[in-house]
This record gives C-alpha cells, sequence and structure tokens, in this order.
C-alpha cells in the first residue's frame, strides 16, 4: 500500500462513526507525518468535549499549542472563527463588535444554514498558511457530511459576497490532489454500512472525496481452522444441557473471539467490494489501555505499512 | 436486575426516548424494549432513523417513507400490538408546512423557495428536530399507549435537545420581525435604511450579499403568515418533553468515551428538568472468573468429542480458549470501573445488558435480548 501521497498531503480529513478510534487515527496520522520533519496542525471542529484532550493531556484551544515537537493540536469553535473571518471581512473592529454584539445578529449567523461550516472552513485556510500539513478529526459522519456538503451545494444561495468567495475557496482546497480524505470504521455490520453509506454521499458531492485509506480498526484475523471450529461448536451444543459455568464461560470466550474474526472478514470483504480506496487492517489492541499507546502503536502500523511498500518499489 | 425499572417505564409512560452517542445500539434498544411493552399488552410505535438494514427487515421496514407498519408478533397479551416507523425527514418537513400553510398557494411558494429547501434538505438539526415532530404527531395520535423514539446520533450530546430550538429560531418572530422592519414588505434595497438597524443591515448585505437576503426576506415573509402555529406547535414538542410521563433514557457501551457521553447527556436532562429515567448500559463483557483452569474443565469433554478430527485439534483448541478467556477477562476487567461509576448516579436506573453472542438480526434476537433485559417474563 503506497501511503506517501497521503503522508505528503497538506489538508488530511479524518472521518467515521463515533467510537471506531478516529481521533486515535488522526492523531497517529500526524504524528507519521511531524516525524517525516513537517509542521504539523491536529484540528478539532467545534467540539465541547475535545477528545484530544485525553489523548494530549491538555485541552485544544481555539489558538494552537504545541504538544510535542512539531505537532500542535487546537479546537476550531465556530463563534471564534466567525469572530475571526468577519475580521477579514470588516477591518474595523468597532463595527465587528457592533455586528457581533447585535443578539439579532448573533442569532441570524447562528441559524442561518452553511454560515458555521464556512467560517470553519475559513479558519482552516488560513491555519494552513502557518502549518506544513493540518490533520482534521472531524465529528461524526452526519456531521462530517454536512461540513463537506455546505461548500459543493449551498455556494448557489449566495450568488455573491464574501461568503461565496469562502466556499469556492474552500471547494477550491478540497480539490486539490494534495488533500485527503481518511476514513475509519469497525468490523460491525452497522459501522461498515455507515461507512459506505458515507462513502457514496460524499461521492456523489465530487469524486474528489474519495477516501484515499480507510482503516479497519479492531479487526481480528481468523486463526481457528476448521477442525477446531467444529469441536467448539460440539463443546457448546455438549455443555447446554450439562456442564459448569465456568466450562461454559470458556466456550464463550472462544465464541467472543470467533465472532470478532468473522464479522472481520465479513467487513474486509463489503469495504473491499464497495470502496474503491486502500484498506488498511489495523488488529484489535486490547480494550481499555491509555490512549496515548494506542495511538503509538497505530502510529507504528502507519509507518510498517508505507515502508512495506517503500520496499516493494524497489 | 435494574432492568425492571426499565420495564416499569416501558409499561407506564406514553413517550419513551432513547438518546446516547452512536453506535451503542439504540435502535435495537428502543425496538427490543418496545416489543417487551407490546407482549405486555400495550399499542406500542417505535420511530427510528436508521436501522441496520437486517433489524430493519426483521421490523419489515424495507423502505423510507413515513409509513407505520405493524409488526406480527407470536405471543402479545390481550390488546398489544407493536408498529414500527422510519423517519422520512423530508416528507416530515414538507408535511408540517401543508399542515401549517394557510393555503395551497403559500405552500407551493415555500416548498419552491431555495432556502427551505436547504434548509429541509441539508440544515444541521432539521433530522433531529423532523424526529420530534414526528414524535409529537405519532404522539397526539392517540393510536399509541408508547411511543419510543431511537434519536439520531448527535455529535453534541445537547444536539438533539438544541437543533429544533435552533432551527425553530430561524423563524423566531423577533428575528423575523427585525428583519422586515427596514423595508417593510418591499424589497430591502429598494428602502432607505436608517438607524442602527440601517448598519447592520448594510454589513449584512455585504456579508451575505444581496441576493441572498432578498430570497431570505422572500422566505420571511411567506413564513410570517403562519409563523404562529409553527410556534405553537414547538412549544407543545418542548411541554412533551417536560411532562411526567415522558421519560428519557441515556444509552451508552462500557467505553470510556461513550459513558462521558453519557453522564454529560443525564446532567443536561437533569438540569433542563427533562424527565430522566436512567440508563442502559449495552455490550457489557461478563466474564467472572480468573485463570480458569481450562484442561481440567473441558479437557475431557473436548478429547472425547474431537475423536473424528485432526489430531491436536482438542490441544490447539484449549490453548486458544485461555487466551480468548484472558482477553476476555481483560476487558472486563477494564469496564469495571466504568460500571462502577454508573451506578452512584443518583436518582436513576442503571440497566446493564451483556455482550450478545450473536448480533441481532430478527424478532428471535429481538427476544433474546429481552430475556436479558426483562428475564423469562413478558407475553400473555
Amino acid at each position: 500500500m503506497d501511503l506517501r501521497a497521503l503522508f505528503a498531503g497538506r489538508l488530511i480529513f479524518v472521518t467515521g462513526k463515533g467510537g471506531t478510534g478516529k481521533t486515535t487515527l488522526a492523531l497517529a496520522l500526524a504524528r507519521v507525518i511531524a516525524g517525516q520533519g513537517r509542521r504539523v496542525l491536529l484540528v478539532e471542529i467545534d467540539n465541547q468535549h475535545p477528545s484530544l484532550t485525553e489523548h494530549c493531556g491538555r485541552a485544544p484551544s481555539y489558538e494552537p499549542v504545541e504538544v510535542e515537537p512539531r505537532l500542535a493540536i487546537a479546537n476550531i469553535t465556530w463563534f471564534e472563527a466567525l469572530k475571526e473571518w468577519l475580521g477579514h471581512i470588516v477591518p474595523v473592529r468597532r463595527v465587528v463588535r457592533l455586528i457581533l454584539g447585535n443578539r439579532m445578529v448573533r442569532l441570524f449567523l447562528d441559524v442561518t444554514p452553511g454560515s458555521r461550516e464556512t467560517v470553519i472552513h475559513a479558519r482552516l485556510m488560513q491555519l494552513l498558511k502557518r502549518y506544513d500539513t493540518l490533520v482534521v478529526d472531524l465529528p461524526a459522519s452526519g456531521h462530517a457530511l454536512s461540513f463537506f456538503r455546505v461548500p459543493c451545494k449551498s455556494a448557489g444561495l449566495f450568488p455573491s459576497g464574501p461568503i461565496r468567495r469562502t466556499l469556492e475557496a474552500a471547494v477550491a482546497r478540497l480539490r486539490r490532489p494534495d488533500t485527503h480524505l481518511v476514513m475509519a470504521s469497525l468490523p460491525e455490520e452497522m459501522v461498515v454500512n455507515e461507512t459506505i453509506e458515507t462513502s457514496q454521499a460524499l461521492a456523489e458531492l465530487g469524486s474528489w472525496l474519495r477516501p484515499s485509506l480507510v482503516v479497519l480498526n479492531q479487526a481480528m484475523a481468523p486463526t481457528l481452522r476448521e477442525d477446531e471450529s467444529e469441536l467448539l461448536g460440539r463443546l457448546r451444543s455438549a455443555l447446554e444441557s450439562a456442564g459448569s459455568d465456568e466450562a461454559r464461560e470458556l466456550v464463550r470466550a472462544g465464541f467472543w473471539e470467533a465472532d470478532r474474526e468473522r464479522d472481520t472478514g465479513e467487513a474486509i470483504l463489503r469495504l473491499r467490494q464497495t470502496l474503491d480506496a486502500p484498506l488498511l487492517v489495523a488488529p484489535l489492541m486490547g480494550a481499555g489501555g491509555d490512549p496515548g499507546n494506542r495511538a503509538r502503536r497505530v502510529e507504528a502500523l502507519l509507518l510498517r505499512t508505507s515502508l512495506r511498500r517503500a520496499g516493494d518499489a524497489r | 436486575m435494574s432492568c425492571q425499572a426499565l420495564q416499569s417505564l416501558i409499561l407506564n409512560k406514553s413517550v419513551v426516548v432513547l438518546v446516547g452517542s452512536g453506535g451503542v445500539g439504540k435502535t435495537t434498544i428502543a425496538a427490543a424494549a418496545g416489543l417487551q411493552a407490546a407482549r405486555m399488552g400495550r399499542r406500542v410505535l417505535v420511530l427510528t432513523i436508521d436501522p441496520a438494514r437486517r433489524l430493519a427487515n426483521a421490523l419489515g421496514l424495507s423502505s423510507f417513507g413515513n409509513e407505520v407498519r405493524e409488526v406480527a408478533l407470536p405471543d402479545a397479551a390481550a390488546g398489544g400490538s407493536f408498529h414500527a416507523v422510519m423517519l422520512d425527514t423530508r416528507a416530515t418537513f414538507d408535511d408540517l408546512i401543508a399542515r401549517m400553510a394557510p393555503d395551497e398557494q403559500t405552500r407551493r411558494r415555500i416548498m419552491a423557495n431555495r432556502i427551505y429547501k436547504v434548509v429541509s434538505d441539508n440544515f444541521a438539526g432539521s433530522q433531529e428536530y423532523m424526529a420530534t415532530e414526528k414524535l409529537y404527531d405519532l404522539h397526539m395520535s392517540g393510536e399509541y399507549d408508547l411511543v419510543v423514539l431511537d434519536t439520531p446520533p448527535v455529535k453534541n450530546a445537547l444536539d438533539f435537545i438544541e437543533a429544533p430550538g435552533r432551527l425553530s429560531r430561524f423563524v423566531d418572530r423577533h428575528i423575523v420581525k427585525w428583519f422586515m422592519t427596514p423595508y417593510d414588505e418591499k424589497r430591502i434595497f429598494g428602502r432607505v435604511l436608517v438607524g442602527t438597524s440601517g448598519v447592520i443591515f448594510r454589513l449584512l448585505a455585504v456579508i451575505f450579499g444581496r441576493e441572498f437576503l432578498e430570497e431570505l426576506s422572500e422566505f420571511f415573509q411567506i413564513f410570517r403568515e403562519f409563523m404562529d402555529g409553527f410556534h405553537e406547535r414547538h412549544e407543545a414538542v418542548v411541554q412533551l418533553f417536560a411532562h411526567p410521563d415522558t421519560a428519557f433514557v441515556v444509552a451508552c457501551a462500557p467505553e470510556r468515551a461513550s459513558m462521558d457521553t453519557a453522564f454529560f447527556f443525564a446532567d443536561e436532562l437533569q438540569a433542563r428538568q427533562i424527565p430522566f429515567g436512567g440508563f442502559v448500559v449495552n455490550r457489557v463483557h461478563r466474564c467472572t472468573a480468573d485463570g480458569l483452569p481450562v484442561g481440567a474443565l473441558l479437557g475431557e469433554l473436548a478429547g472425547r468429542l474431537s475423536a473424528d478430527l485432526a489430531p491436536h485439534t482438542a490441544a490447539s483448541l484449549l490453548a486458544r480458549l485461555e487466551m480468548a478467556h484472558q482477553r476476555l477477562r481483560s476487558v472486563a476487567e477494564a469496564e469495571a470501573p466504568r460500571l462502577a461509576r454508573i451506578r452512584q448516579v443518583p436518582a436513576s436506573f442503571v440497566c446493564e445488558l451483556p455482550l450478545l453472542d450473536q448480533p441481532i438480526r430478527d424478532l428471535d434476537g429481538l427476544l433474546d435480548m429481552n430475556r436479558h433485559l426483562f428475564g423469562g417474563g413478558g407475553g400473555a
């Protein structure tokens, strides 16, 4: 799998259903790129409870803060972004205050469709001037979809003016080949459905929104041989009527893993069949544990995967 | 088990709303709880957003479209019936407009307005809003004793409660009035704007562009005609949420992020005096013992059952089971302190649901889940 183009990307969006390991993946990706000597900013979008807090030991603020060499984090809150965006359009600070101080205008800006997404796109483009690479940890898929839909679909609502210009610039930025989309998924039927549906909805917005990489987290490769599966099934039937709770618990543990393996197989098959994107299968790393460590392991996996490819090419 | 508290909820309340982060099995829990109430004699409707395909098929919901389906029950008590419907956001929005519009012409003008189209299709929150709208409608129809709402996944826990308000504020009478005042029914730029409103207005025109503001003024002009009905309705929905016959149930998985969301949600519900029932923790890993003697427990049986299989099958499977059990144990241990924490939340129940061996794909799966939730009972 050739991940060099992704690692050289300037604007990388990471998305996936809640609980798919999106933030861990975004952090790992940011570290890989920072490790190549580039200055990276890892961004969350308008998150009241930023997920990065747990990973980085501090809450990301609107202004980026460096947490590791060449790696900074930030949380783009929409009101701050709005203030900044207005500041670019109306250079007189007193007037910006007047606008934002008006309750009606605030309400108006808050509820006008697309205004949130617009100013956040604007902020991302500003930050791109200051960093080599932005890795964006997008909110759960539905919201991620509206994040892309606004610049692609709302331009018609604004035939002129600065919103129009910002949206056009955002679309131009999205279309560039160094903008990438990475999706995280899990070996569960509903999560795989969601990955596929989101990907299809994004592709309808524009072919450039095709994922550069899909990561299937918490995968368990099949390890049971046919004979062993057969015996496991027989043990379960035999213990149904007789046998101790403890014996049943052992067999249940076996099925717990076997189910996960079967689901992994089904997920890989479906993602490969429906998505035209490289698929990276990331093994289950044990539940719980330190989120920082989990990110380290995903980072190692990303590096290993790309090295393997570099070796093949030679 | 505390799940008796959940059972009492679904037998006594008329609206149960399931909230929580995505991927915790809200839809399945909603369906299972509704099924239980139906089997115990209530007329139940489950309003769902986007169920897993197989579960949808099991409930007879092969397509979207706001169409209520009755699900045949093998053993419902007298009077009990089970219905399901999948929300269609756009259709619900159009229905609402059709009901509110004073005449056909107004309805057509709204439908043709570009801002309406964007708002009803794309507005972050229109799905949440329409879910509450549909819930109200179904509740008021009087055809059901209990309506269970499975809410859409939300980014921030509050979105579900706030989005309807946010959208409703878009046609807030004050904002519309303020917006309309400077140019009084006519086009904005046909009139001289004066005062602070005038200044701000010109600035808004700079920011949004004239065309957008003109389109918006048209939108507001049409909407003004039935704004009162619109707001009354929103007020009624808000009142329904706070009514003592309504209960919110927070679903979560025993994972840190999911539980943090659940705590936050419970706090917010209580702070807003919305009736909060309790938590359902789904997919709890159960593992009781530590370091079970695999050989002693299963060696003899496995040897006997594998006589016709390849050599060493029993030995390798047993080794595998020992490892699997250790992994299960470590997962269960990581969950234990989180479960202990949630049990300490005052004035609420905690219903724990073990991870089931099979994903739920049909009515039998739901019945199996109910055996875990409510015990063997239920049914006539």
